[in-house]
């Protein structure tokens, strides 16, 4: 297979892309459905990334690969998803306000903790020795390949998200965004619920921040920072909060545009992309989300598709 | 007995411009029942407008102060037509209201340093004295920034309180519609505390920019210190903000001597700050007011 034309800026800004959109679909069961705006996604992807690496790079594994990297893999997401259920449960019953104050505070305690624990993390020199579990020849092989590979789990919370949308459970997350007290009346678990959303989302987002850990190699404190909460949030936004194809449609226009369009196909001069484009992103960030919610509150795909049995009950 | 006095001086000195910062966010939110996470970003218009007329036109740093609040002030009023009216009148709910300021927030802070670049400016003040305050060297130009930031959050203090237009304030905040119904001008009192709120900040900017640099992140890195003392302080009094603010940054400087590491102590502010909003069981009730 001739693959000359996927040269290292485009294969990164690929994927960017998928892994956005992965977490972009986490985070539209909890901000679309259940409507909890979790502005601490940044905290989950860091803390699995920052286990994960941790466990690999710190101890002296007795066997040889691959079981160090899926042991530290699974580690990684563990510890992203008890931080969640932690988080979940610190928030559950908080309104938007403490929502906010909570999972902001988480994300600016794991940025914390990457920064100070110096003999575990590296300060903010980073954390090296990241390495792919397999070698299968050349550097872009291997990066290849684990592009593929990211790109098969985030099909697989496509998915799973997919599923949602057309099971009781998804019925329970949208009833529990709805109107919380009204679920809670009829008898559903909306703690429950809310934890077990959290739980599952932070790995998934623990998972996440681990691919992009290894495709870069390097975990540093100033990686782990609100752009990254900021771009699945305004992927997702714009393509539309309640659909299911609304974080993979606004990350592709957003982030695609940004980190594949104009990283490997517009003809700038080289001098802005380290320091103009970068802050011209955030600000188009920022800007979209204002005026996406000031104007198409719903985003490009618009309101929700409530699934069979919904339409049929309300006569659609 | 050392660490208290230590402590006191410089949480006092080092926290105080935060207190008059989280003043007038907690004014905002009252009023609104609005999280204006853009409200970082009028600290720091605050003091880029504060250095600007100082290093350009070498005026006094008090001098400068007018222009940064007037400055700040107006620019929260233009936030406030340009986005947050806008998105009252289309009924954006509360969530997506608080994803729109965080939009701003974003937007200005980037804009900002597309502006000013990454380099951070300093005030050009002269190099001040120093005296001995129970025991600690402090900065005679703290002390009397301290004073300033005391004299101005009591002033604002009153304002609320006591005057006519507080009440007035206090009235919108409380019941619109009944405020409305005794002849209360809701655009003009709006527009009123949307100023002095932005003034505060901008202020309270112009003093953390002086007591360090001048930078885009300036607000933003100070931004959950301030929503945290204002959500555990209280938002319907502003004694109670005060009160918290001076707690928080006597204990943030408490904790950074002994543990010799300033991001500890935030760390444990954090968590103490979220247990404590957990432990008191937030109802959770939607405002539907900007």
């Amino acid at each position: 297979m001739n693959l000359d034309w996927l040269d290292a800026f485009l294969l990164f800004g690929l994927f960017t892309v998928v892994m956005y959109a992965g977490l972009g679909l986490l985070l539209h069961l909890q901000l679309g459905l259940a409507r909890i705006a979790n502005f601490g996604i940044v905290g989950f992807w860091g803390l699995g990334a920052y286990a994960f690496g941790i466990l690999l790079t710190k101890v002296d594994w007795p066997f040889g690969d691959p079981w160090p990297f899926l042991i530290s893999m699974v580690f990684g997401m563990v510890v992203a998803g008890i931080a969640g259920l932690l988080v979940g449960w610190l928030i559950a019953d908080l309104d938007t306000e403490g929502v906010l104050v909570g999972t902001l505070g988480f994300a600016t305690a794991v940025w914390i903790l990457a920064t100070t624990e110096q003999g575990l993390t590296g300060g903010a020199l980073g954390m090296g020795g990241l390495r792919f579990p397999f070698d299968i020849g050349s550097v872009k092989a291997n990066e290849t390949l684990w592009f593929v590979i990211l790109t098969l789990v985030v099909a697989a919370i496509l998915y799973y998200v997919w599923r949602v949308h057309r099971s009781p459970y998804g019925r329970l997350l949208i009833a529990v965004g709805d109107n919380e007290p009204l679920a809670r009346s009829l008898g559903k678990p909306t703690f429950q619920t809310k934890l077990w959303l959290f739980a599952v989302g932070s790995a998934g987002m623990g998972l996440l921040g681990i691919f992009y850990g290894v495709m870069v190699h390097l975990l540093i404190p100033e990686g782990i920072t609100i752009n990254v909460t900021l771009a699945a949030m305004v992927g997702l936004v714009l393509g539309g909060t309640v659909r299911v194809w609304g974080a993979i449609v606004g990350v592709v226009l957003t982030v695609g545009f940004f980190d594949i369009v104009v990283q490997s196909y517009l003809p700038l001069p080289r001098s802005w992309y380290t320091q103009a484009i970068p802050v011209l992103r955030e600000m188009v960030f920022g800007a979209a989300l204002i005026v996406v919610l000031l104007i198409r509150p719903f985003g490009i795909l618009g309101g929700m598709r409530r699934d069979k049995l919904m339409r049929s009950m309300h006569g659609e | 007995m050392d660490l208290l006095g230590d402590s006191l001086v410089i949480g006092l000195t080092q926290y105080a411009p935060l207190i008059l910062a989280a003043m007038g966010f907690a004014l905002i939110y009252r009023l609104s029942g609005l999280i204006n996470v853009a409200f970082s970003e009028t600290i720091t218009l605050g003091a880029y407008i504060g250095v600007w007329i100082n290093t350009t036109f070498g005026l006094n740093f008090y001098a400068v102060l007018l222009p940064a609040g007037v400055g700040a002030g107006l620019i929260s009023v233009g936030t406030y037509f340009a986005v947050f009216r806008p998105a009252k009148q289309r009924n954006v709910g509360m969530l997506e209201m608080i994803i729109i300021s965080f939009g701003l927030s974003v937007f200005l802070r980037h804009g900002l340093q597309f502006i000013f670049g990454y380099p951070v400016r300093f005030f050009d003040v002269p190099p001040p004295d120093t005296i001995r305050v129970l025991g600690v060297g402090v900065s005679t130009f703290r002390l009397l920034a301290l004073g300033s930031v005391i004299a101005l959050a009591l002033g604002l203090f009153w304002f609320i309180q006591k005057s006519g237009l507080g009440l007035q304030i206090r009235a919108l905040a409380g019941d619109e519609d009944l405020a409305q119904a005794s002849g209360i001008r809701p655009l003009f009192v709006t527009v009123l505390i949307w100023f002095i709120g932005g003034a505060a900040g901008g202020l309270a900017g112009a003093f953390l920019g002086v007591n360090s640099n001048v930078a885009p992140l300036l607000g933003w890195r100070q931004f959950l210190f301030i929503f945290l003392v204002v959500m555990v302080g209280g938002v319907k009094n502003i004694g109670g903000v005060i009160i918290a603010g001076a707690a928080a940054g006597i204990a943030l400087a408490a904790m950074t001597l002994e543990l010799g590491q300033v991001l500890y102590a935030q760390l444990i502010l954090i968590t103490a700050f979220v247990v404590i909003l957990k432990v008191r069981g937030r109802r959770a009730v939607e405002v539907e007011k900007v």
